[in-house]
């Protein structure tokens, strides 16, 4: 064959180079241009609306100002408890669905794509769909049919105290499909004879969770933790949307909320790009941690 | 099966090509405007212009959540695809000072009969800096902030009865903030009937449109617009007792009123949630159409927004049209300004339903009685206010709305908050350099 | 039998915990759904209508003003594609004839339809559809599932071919369907195919630094996209590639090549070498092992990494809107469809409609890979 003629000559170190390189000159010419940009400006008092006044270089003050703002670090904190409460949250029904749905049953196929329309959906048709269903009288789905439950229907959307909890709800009802599917796939990998033999042992059921289950899959899990957890981080189009901007008062203001009005609102481009680099560090830190943790845990598998 | 694979590839990549950009040199202009009814008058308008001198209008309707997001990235880039914007009056500092904006003082003195436009619509939404004389645009579509009511309420006489039986007065619009409250208590009966649907949200410049004009009327400012000084104005006595009136309104306002602005406050009215509704006069066409409102089409009045104890002043809305300084087709973009200020085309476009800035139109028998809101609009422009017009605005503008927003909710009292954002306000100016 | 007997129990209640779950996720979406039928009144209702006067003036919205007859044509063809597939074939000469005839017809129209509104897509879709008609040319095999295939990507082009006409007849939403067709599949297909070339060389051979390697491959999809919206409109305004198909393709494909090379790199490990070896002993090349050993054990990876990388790109708002222009020639559905604004206030029943018929392609997609999602992304992770 023509092709086969073609390739003769090619040696594995050439075909490693034709494979890896497309996809790295890619990364790189789209992502060099825009981080070099960001980290030049970090640097520099400039607004991208202003294109006639030329950036000012003043070292470090951008990235002082913001770790110095208490109303920034207001902001990390509401975003370190949305990552944690949401990706949580996310994992326990994610992984708890799979474990329901690892058996054989009719439909299976259907019931999990079913369950993965959430994911489908443009966040911010999300985002506007939920501010039907979280209002806060009687015309929103959920106060209609649970506020007798309740005693009264709830603020989800109003009260400074709850509206997080409703932003956590939207993104776990969105991104829990992607945690079952995952622990799904996980669970379903396991060899059967695993469980037999342990059967013959006459192991409880929590001791084939505990020595079989959790340890083969939790790489897995940890995957799907650092996909989640990363872009929990950047979460943006739901409090955007459903929390308007981030409310109610400063509720739901995450860092993402708030670079988005310095970057897009204001167009304080230099202080943006110092807030993009502080997220970015915090990012790579932790997905550092969750990578070396997984080197560790796949080693031991 | 590989075969395949590689005609797909092939294939693939004929499209992009084929897909990309073609140049268009046929002579055409091109507007930026928000996606709304108004911009469909403007559309149908503009088809005269063409008749006229055969150069095509192509009228870009941006929807409003994007507005302004897509049109400062376009200014960014200086890219040529828009020839004339037609902006919120609060971008005119930013986009003259940017430079993205054409100068168009000398032409307007030249070419424009300036005396025909209503003064307060040119300082609004041509002028920068204020008072300056010089000008970046002209006035398109001056709105104001108006009322809606329900007028089977209001005119039902057991109610008016009850009213007056309560509140030692006849049911009547309001013509007070203070009269608005008790209407608007009168009529809250929860849980399917509340009395106001004002703007509280923390989206864009929602509260802010809403609470401004109650603490203009209240005797209150944002700063001296000299010295920008921002300590005591901002947070003065009146702005307390405004924002305190302003808050006040929640409890006779829907459970969901914290995210109201314009969108949410026309469904609560549309769905008979509330007696009275706070929204610009621009989206008031859909309220008296039988299929947009079916409900209370024939059941509503408009009333112009009441005055305080101490002034009156109106949250002014609508947009200016500019030009755009990376068009090319600054000239055709010229042409169109003057066509679009004469008198019949403004008679036109009034007619059309646009709210036209020009005086003589605007106070015509013909204009008042066109739509049964008009005269409220008539009579709503000599009040009209504006927020801070600088290059800053974005900044004061989400330090006011968080603040603001942050009373409504009750997670600060008036007088926290406001302090918070005459601190805030000054640091930006300090920072901007107007103190130097 | 205790034993037994409570398992079983403990069967259904699981299956009835898994249906309430489906319930609950579901209902968001009936809503969605329910919405878009809903007359404006119902909609904003006081209370929840679960019970309402079914209306379709909302898809009407979407539609052109005019319904081309073309599209008469091009539906029936896509109709009895579809349902041809689930007849059970007997005769298979006469199912290839069949599918063969059904091909050709769709070629004459696209062509035909090409000639009355010189609409290019209508070239590209006759040439796709002559590649899908190759599928089942005579010199190959004639299996069963290779004509059923065929006759599933007809139908598919059909339908394109239909959003075309309503595209080329003024409907916007279906101009920005279209696009984001072109886009997010468009996209899928070279994340996919880089992320498969990378994953294996990653899987195979000695790369120096492979572990830093892979996390900036990571690291890519860590920057807050709201930062990077500005330089990249700044590139993209100097290089041309706004506004364009190919600009939003390479965007979405840099976004997701990262996922795919990890996904991909995952399940490519779990094949064994041993089968490459002996092919390479039995003297085939290493390209040739790659695409005849390797990728065919990899269609699952691909269609669960298809599947994410399709979802992402589909939905992208951010870039979406600032990269494109509005009425411009490569703008996608999602900035537009969220936000219809009629005379009077959010139309929400046109905003439901189009986030519905948006949906379909997305979870028609998903459903057909669905054998495959499961295998698909163990990112190698789980030793056997």
């Amino acid at each position: 064959m023509r092709t086969a003629r073609f390739s003769r000559g090619f040696s594995d170190y050439q075909i490693k180079m034709a494979f890896i390189m497309p996809t790295m000159i890619l990364l790189i010419l789209m992502n060099i241009f825009p981080l070099l940009w960001s980290l030049y400006l970090s640097f520099h008092r400039y607004k991208a609306s202003m294109p006639n006044r030329p950036a000012k270089f003043i070292g470090p003050q951008n990235y002082a100002r913001l770790l110095t703002d208490p109303e920034i670090w207001g902001y990390f904190q509401t975003t370190a408890y949305f990552v944690v409460l949401a990706v949580i949250t996310q994992f326990i029904i994610g992984f708890g669905l799979a474990l329901l749905l690892n058996r054989e049953f009719r439909y299976k196929g259907l019931v999990t794509t079913l369950i993965l329309l959430p994911m489908m959906l443009s966040p911010v048709v999300v985002g506007l769909f939920w501010r039907f269903i979280f209002a806060s009288d009687a015309s929103g789905l959920v106060n209609y049919l649970l506020s007798p439950l309740f005693g009264g229907p709830i603020g989800w959307t109003t009260d400074p105290k709850i509206a997080m909890l409703a932003v956590v709800i939207v993104d776990t009802w969105m991104w829990s499909p992607f945690m079952m599917l995952i622990s799904l796939a996980g669970l379903s990998a396991i060899p059967k004879y695993l469980y037999e033999a342990a059967d013959v042992d006459r192991a409880s059921q929590w001791f084939k969770f505990r020595w079989i289950t959790l340890p083969l899959v939790s790489p897995l899990l940890l995957i799907a933790l650092l996909f989640r957890t990363m872009d929990a981080f950047k979460m943006f189009d739901i409090v955007y949307v459903l929390t308007r901007e981030g409310g109610p008062g400063i509720a739901t203001e995450t860092v993402s909320m708030n670079l988005y009005k310095l970057a897009f609102r204001n167009y304080n481009t230099g202080k943006a790009c110092a807030m993009a680099y502080i997220l970015l560090i915090i990012i790579v830190a932790l997905s550092n941690i969750y990578v070396k943790h997984l080197n560790k845990v796949r080693g031991e598998a | 099966m590989k075969k395949l694979a590689c005609y797909f590839a092939i294939l693939m990549f004929s499209v992009l090509i084929i897909a990309t950009p073609s140049t268009n040199a046929q002579e055409k202009l091109t507007i930026a405007w928000a996606q709304w009814d108004p911009a469909n008058y403007l559309d149908e308008l503009s088809n005269d212009f063409t008749a006229e001198t055969g150069i095509e209008v192509d009228l870009v309707q941006i929807s409003w959540s994007n507005f302004q997001d897509s049109v400062f990235t376009a200014f960014v880039g200086k890219s040529d695809r828009y020839d004339i914007v037609i902006g919120d009056s609060q971008w005119l500092g930013r986009n003259s000072v940017g430079g993205h904006y054409v100068d168009l003082t000398d032409w307007i003195n030249e070419n424009i009969d300036v005396d025909a436009i209503y003064a307060t619509a040119m300082e609004a939404f041509a002028e920068y800096p204020k008072g300056s004389g010089k000008y970046w645009a002209l006035p398109a579509e001056v709105d104001a902030n108006g009322f809606l009511y329900r007028t089977d309420l209001f005119e039902d006489a057991d109610e008016q009865a009850k009213f007056k039986e309560k509140y030692g007065y006849e049911l009547a619009p309001p013509k007070t903030y203070e009269e608005l409250r008790d209407i608007a208590e009168f009529f809250t009966r929860p849980p399917n009937l509340y009395g106001i649907a004002p703007w509280y949200s923390k989206e864009y410049d929602g509260i802010t449109m809403g609470f401004q004009q109650v603490m203009w009327s209240y005797g209150g400012s944002y700063g001296d617009p000299e010295t920008y000084k921002v300590e005591g104005h901002i947070n003065s006595d009146d702005v307390v007792a405004a924002l305190e009136y302003y808050t006040s309104l929640r409890a006779f306002s829907p459970p969901d009123a914290p995210n109201y602005y314009w969108a949410e406050t026309l469904d609560a009215f549309k769905a008979g949630k509330v007696a009275m509704a706070m929204d610009y006069f621009a989206f008031f066409p859909g309220v008296v159409d039988s299929n947009q409102n079916p409900n209370y089409y024939d059941k509503t009045g408009f009333f112009v927004s009441p005055a305080g104890p101490k002034g009156h002043a109106i949250s002014i809305g609508g947009q200016g049209m500019s030009i755009s300084a990376y068009s090319k087709n600054q000239d055709i973009a010229k042409r169109y300004l003057k066509w679009f200020m004469q008198k019949p085309v403004q008679e036109k476009w009034a007619q059309l339903g646009g709210f036209t800035p020009h005086e003589e139109v605007l106070q015509s028998e013909v204009f008042l009685n066109a739509t049964p809101f008009n005269k409220a609009f008539a009579a709503s422009f000599p009040y009209l206010r504006d927020f801070w017009a600088v290059p800053e605005y974005a900044e004061l503008l989400e330090a006011c709305q968080t603040g603001w927003n942050q009373v409504i909710i009750g997670s600060k009292s008036a007088k926290e908050a406001l302090d918070d954002i005459a601190r805030k306000h000054e640091a930006i100016f300090e920072d901007a350099g107007y103190y130097d | 039998m205790a034993q037994i007997e409570r398992s079983r129990f403990g069967h259904y209640v699981a299956l009835a915990v898994i249906v309430v779950a489906v319930l609950i996720y579901l209902t968001p979406i009936y809503w969605i759904v329910a919405t878009s039928l809903k007359s404006p009144a119902d909609i904003i209702a006081q209370v929840p209508q679960f019970l309402f006067r079914v209306t379709l003036e909302h898809y009407q919205k979407l539609m052109p003003d005019a319904v081309p007859g073309l599209t008469y044509v091009f539906s029936a063809e896509a109709l009895i594609g579809i349902l041809a597939c689930f007849l059970p074939v007997r005769n298979i000469g006469f199912a290839r004839r069949f599918a063969f005839l059904w091909n050709g017809l769709l070629i004459l129209t696209c062509l035909y339809a090409l000639a009355t509104t010189i609409n290019y897509n209508f070239l590209m879709l006759s040439i796709y559809t002559i590649i899908v008609f190759l599928l089942i040319s005579p010199q190959k095999s004639t299996e069963a599932r290779r004509v059923r295939l065929s006759l599933v990507g007809a139908s598919v082009l059909a339908i394109v071919a239909i959003c075309t006409l309503f595209a080329h007849g003024g409907s916007k939403y279906f101009h920005q369907l279209l696009n984001s067709i072109i886009i997010g599949f468009g996209s899928t297909l070279l994340a996919v195919g880089f992320g498969t070339l990378s994953a294996y060389a990653f899987s195979r051979f000695e790369v120096a630094g492979k572990e830093d390697l892979l996390f900036f491959i990571l690291s890519t999809r860590m920057l807050p996209p709201v930062v990077v919206v500005i330089p990249i409109y700044l590139m993209y305004s100097a290089l041309g590639l706004r506004d364009t198909h190919l600009g939003l393709i390479l965007l979405y494909t840099t976004f997701n090549v990262s996922f795919a090379v990890w996904l991909m790199k995952g399940f490519i490990d779990e094949i064994p070498k041993e089968y490459e070896d002996a092919a390479l002993v039995d003297g085939y090349t290493r390209f040739q092992t790659f695409v005849k050993v390797v990728l065919p054990q990899s269609v699952t990876g691909i269609a669960a990494t298809a599947v994410f990388c399709l979802i992402t790109a589909w939905n992208e708002f951010a870039f979406a809107l600032v990269l494109t222009e509005v009425g411009g020639r490569a703008v996608t559905a999602p900035p537009s469809i969220t936000s219809a604004i009629g005379s009077s206030g959010v139309d929400w029943g046109k905003i439901a409609a189009a986030t519905f018929v948006f949906l379909l392609p997305v979870a028609i997609f998903t459903f057909l890979m669905r054998g495959h999602l499961l295998r698909g992304v163990t990112f190698g992770a789980v030793k056997k």
